[in-house]
């Protein structure tokens, strides 16, 4: 068994029609690929996951594109981005800011961290101390950060894309459920396949690719498709399907928990945008089948589960027994 | 240390529900001091349930085998070996059993006891209501079995109670169709029946003089239904039962035969040619009568009855008797002449028989007799004048006569004065034979009420009746009622109209008489009989001879073949039904038009092998539909588009328009379904 899977993929989506959003997502799509190549399946995830508004976890070994896909996605969205390179000494002031006594005025001012920023990433975010993982959490949840009493809110829109490795490699802090229930997906890159792994080499760069990148969607592109996906139709057959898969990982021995409202809430909204940014106008049992790997993996966990990793073939379950027509 | 196993709070409830209500109907028939053990060691039970008493020590246990056998061995010697002292045997037994009862295997012993408890209360009663009681414990005892294997969890007695009615209601078709086919065979082993009462009906002795009460047991002696016209009158509803022949003087006695009575022997002593005896005119009256079991052989009828039954057969006085005792409920078919002559001659050993009296005593009356016979010229003339003489002195008919001494005759003819029937019966039939005149006495009933609901009649214990025959030159044996000329009201209205200010009577029939009075309750009595007469004439009379004949019936001349075949099939059918409402026993939801028409086109196309799996959506299934199959390739877009819009896409609000959607959604399965058929042939060809 590979150290890590690949997220159990649908590629064959259901079919993507034209429309003003669906051209955006194609143009964005060819975009990041410069970047990253091979991998259009799980841009598509990460861009739904923005446009949901989600924060998006990227889960793979060193090496694998992690970096890349984050800088892409922010290069190709025009988003104001930070860096935060977490590392084991890394306080959450580091993160957050700070009040600096200022001699000229006698008084203190605030020095804003990196995380006021459009988009956030936190790379290798499991290789710092639970403490400073935590500072993360109110700016995910509430996009506003209380620093030394005073509650300032993060810019619009507010993207948190962080990269870890797993969990089970040396020096690593794993994130609690608290925590991974925060991020909307976690992504799998796996390696790529053959022939762009061919086109990489050929390439012969290394990181400059992602300069090759052109923003091509605005913040307001990125607003409108948060609006819009709300207004796809979730007729009650869709609604029906998804209570039965969140009933099923409530009521089945094998897993140790079931999904959290806030999970079910997370697959409505990435199976909106999904159908959104297939040009429909309504979802279809697929757009969930799709996101649902990347969704729901990392909030569940098997019953014999000692690293978190039983994820996938719970989702196998999920997707096999619960019956979609019923 | 081992565990002890923990009788389930919710099924030990159940479990003395259950053993009360099987212990409650023996409880009637049983000596009371066992009633008070059994509901002793109910409480009991109960108490080392809650903690307050524990179970019983070894030395207890042997104290109380001990005493239960002393006291079975006592019973028998008291009562017999019979029934009674059998089933307070096994009731004892029964309820130490759930005194002691630990583990799950004793609980179940227990409920198995309860079930033969039920089948012991059908040895004393088989009454509709005892049946339908009886009912209710089975459904009790299955609940208590479902209990004892329900988690703590889902022991909601409700629920609980509702499984077991459905199951025993899921048992009724095969219990049915078993009650019809199951062959009757005649039990290898007998229970010798001993009902408290003893014997019940009129006995083959009569005393007059001897009790001073009689008929006034308001219980039911038979039900008779008229198959062929109407009833006869009330005053000619003479129940013939037994003749009395031979006088000593204080007690009249059937005529012995060398026989004993209720063996097959003697129905060959019976055997004569009855025609040449009898000259009968006009249509007999045919009908058939239920009678309670009355521990004695003989069985009533109209005089002249002619049996219709296999076991039933006459005796030289016209008497008919059964093939045995009759201890349970028994239904007979009669055909009788009302207007008949018998024995138009007189053989001399018979008139003997008949004009014999005690050499002594009574002289008084004799002479009175004599004297009588002289002031009239014929025979016929002489009973009138005794009837008259009965009628014009003050003799008065009750239920409490004073005894009577000595001379019974002489002392009721000329001093008391007062009684029922069979003194009026022996002493007209004294003084008949005392001028020469051969006369019998007759018991037997008189009388019935009608019940309207079932068209039929009803004949209690207290219609019990003794008459006269006597032997007329030219005329044969002719009935008088001397008690008619006393009492006109009881040979007319019955027993309770002639004793209506009778205080005592009425006391003891207190029910009878308040339902006498008031409509309602009279109302409410007939039709819970005719209940009950429906039960006996079509349950509990089902024997192998209605069992045949409803066969032969039903499929003609019975073969074994046949009868084999028709067990089979029975049994199949019922089985076959049991497991279709087993299968069809978990909760179906309904599904909506549109789903059901999806699923169908699943169903069709599982048959090409294109099942659809259950994860899979409408769209990835279509895909891999059209993958494999190109040619549907237009056919599943049309399907799925309209199945998706109709599903997933806004619904429309017209509802007239969701209603043709769901029609064009039919036609495009019927157009898949035309374009499957002859894919489904060709795969069956490769």
């Amino acid at each position: 068994m590979s150290l890590i899977s690949v997220n159990a993929d649908k590629q064959a989506a259901a079919p993507i029609l034209d429309s003003p959003f669906s051209q955006k997502v194609e143009r964005a799509v060819g975009e990041i690929s410069k970047a990253l190549l091979g991998k259009d399946h799980q841009i598509r995830l990460a861009l739904c996951c923005l446009f949901s508004g989600g924060h998006l976890l990227i889960e793979d070994l060193p090496g694998m594109g992690k970096t890349t896909l984050s800088y892409a996605l922010a290069r190709a969205m025009g988003l104001e981005f930070n860096r935060i390179q977490f590392t084991s000494d890394l306080l959450p002031a580091d993160i957050l800011g700070i009040s600096i006594f200022d001699q000229n005025s006698g008084q203190f001012s605030f020095h804003p961290g990196p995380i006021f920023s459009q988009l956030v990433m936190a790379d290798e975010i499991n290789r710092t101390t639970p403490k400073t993982q935590s500072a993360l959490l109110e700016a995910m949840e509430e996009r506003q950060v209380t620093v030394e009493g005073e509650t300032r809110p993060l810019p619009e829109p507010f993207f948190v894309i962080a990269t870890q490795n797993p969990v089970n490699l040396a020096g690593t802090y794993p994130l609690p459920e608290s925590q991974l229930d925060r991020f909307l997906m976690r992504l799998r890159l796996g390696y790529p396949d053959q022939k762009a792994e061919r086109e990489l080499l050929e390439m012969n760069t290394e990181r400059d690719k992602v300069g090759l990148v052109q923003q091509c969607l605005t913040t307001a592109d990125v607003s409108q498709f948060r609006i819009q996906s709300a207004e796809v139709t979730a007729s009650s057959a869709l609604l029906d399907y998804v209570q039965r898969l969140v009933a099923f990982t409530r009521s089945k021995d094998d897993f140790s928990y079931g999904l959290s409202p806030r999970g079910s809430l997370a697959v409505m909204r990435a199976a909106k945008t999904w159908a959104l940014m297939c040009g429909r106008d309504h979802a279809v049992p697929e757009d969930v089948q799709v996101i649902l790997p990347a969704v729901v993996e990392h909030r569940l966990r098997g019953n014999s589960d000692e690293d978190g990793h039983s994820g996938a073939s719970l989702l196998q379950r999920l997707l096999n027994e619960v019956d979609v027509i019923a | 240390m081992e565990v002890a196993y923990q009788i389930p709070r919710a099924s030990l409830q159940w479990i003395l529900l259950s053993v009360f209500l099987v212990i409650a109907p023996q409880s009637i028939y049983m000596p009371i001091w066992i009633t008070l053990i059994a509901f002793s060691c109910l409480l009991w039970r109960y108490l080392i349930f809650s903690g307050r008493l524990n179970y019983p020590s070894r030395l207890m246990r042997v104290v109380i085998v001990t005493f239960t056998l002393l006291v079975s061995i006592a019973q028998m010697r008291s009562l017999g070996v019979g029934l009674e002292s059998a089933s307070s045997l096994l009731t004892l037994g029964f309820v130490f059993k759930l005194v002691e009862m630990r583990e799950k295997r004793d609980i179940y012993v227990v409920m198995s006891l309860s079930f033969v408890m039920c089948m012991v209360a059908f040895l004393y009663s088989q009454s509709l209501l005892i049946s339908l009681y009886v009912a209710a414990c089975i459904v009790v005892i299955i609940a208590t079995l479902i209990a004892l294997n329900r988690s703590s969890l889902q022991a909601d007695a409700r629920s609980t109670g509702r499984m077991a009615l459905r199951m025993a209601l899921q048992a009724l078709p095969l219990t049915i169709v078993l009650f019809l086919v199951f062959p009757r065979i005649a039990p290898l082993w007998a229970v010798p029946v001993q009902a408290t009462g003893g014997t019940t009906g009129v006995t083959d002795e009569m005393t007059p003089g001897d009790l001073a009460s009689l008929g006034r047991s308001s219980e039911l002696a038979f039900r008779v239904q008229f198959e062929n016209g109407p009833p006869p009158l009330h005053q000619d509803l003479y129940w013939r039962g037994l003749v009395l022949e031979n006088f000593d003087g204080s007690t009249w006695m059937r005529r012995r035969y060398r026989s004993a009575y209720g063996t097959a022997a003697e129905r060959g002593n019976f055997q004569f040619n009855w025609e040449n005896r009898v000259l009968v005119q006009g249509e007999p009256l045919q009908y058939n009568v239920i009678l309670e079991p009355t521990q004695q052989p003989w069985v009533y009828g109209l005089h002249l009855a002619d049996p219709l039954n296999r076991n039933l057969f006459q005796s030289r006085n016209f008497e008919i008797y059964n093939n045995g005792l009759i201890s349970k409920r028994f239904s007979y078919d009669l055909r009788s002449y009302a207007n008949n002559q018998t024995d138009l001659v007189l053989l001399d050993s018979a008139r003997a028989r008949n004009t014999e009296i005690p050499q002594r005593g009574n002289e008084r009356s004799i002479e009175f007799a004599r004297e009588l016979r002289g002031s009239v010229n014929t025979d016929r003339d002489f009973v009138y004048a005794v009837l008259a003489h009965f009628r014009d002195n003050p003799f008065y008919y009750t239920l409490n006569p004073e005894l009577l001494r000595d001379n019974r005759i002489d002392d009721f003819l000329f001093n008391t004065r007062e009684g029922f029937c069979e003194h009026f019966a022996s002493t007209f039939a004294f003084l008949m034979r005392a001028a020469g005149v051969p006369t019998r006495v007759v018991v037997g009933y008189h009388g019935a009420e009608y019940n309207p609901y079932e068209d039929y009649m009803m004949v209690y214990q207290n219609n019990a009746h003794a008459w006269n025959e006597v032997w007329l030159e030219g005329e044969g044996w002719v009935r008088f009622d001397p008690t008619g000329a006393v009492s006109p009201e009881r040979i007319e209205l019955g027993v309770e109209a002639a004793l209506q200010d009778d205080l005592a009577f009425m006391e003891q029939s207190l029910f009878a008489a308040v339902s006498g009075r008031f409509s309602f309750f009279n109302t409410l009595r007939l039709r819970l009989d005719a209940l009950e007469y429906e039960w006996n004439r079509r349950v509990v009379s089902y024997d192998e001879e209605v069992q045949v004949e409803l066969f032969e019936r039903l499929f003609g001349e019975i073969t074994e073949q046949k009868v084999l075949l028709l067990l089979v099939g029975l049994a199949s059918l019922v089985m076959v039904a049991v497991g279709l409402s087993v299968v069809n026993i978990g909760p179906r939801r309904k599904l909506d038009p549109v789903t059901q028409l999806y699923q169908t086109l699943a169903s069709e196309l599982s048959r090409i092998g294109l099942a659809r799996k259950t994860g899979e959506g409408p769209l990835d299934y279509r895909d891999r539909v059209v993958a494999a199959r190109p040619e549907l390739a237009e056919l599943m877009h049309d399907f799925t588009a309209l199945y998706v819009a109709i599903n997933y896409k806004p619904p429309v609000q017209d509802e007239q328009l969701a209603r043709k959607q769901v029609k064009v959604l039919k036609q495009r399965l019927n157009n898949l379904r035309a374009a499957l058929s002859p894919l489904r042939g060709s795969r069956a060809q490769s």
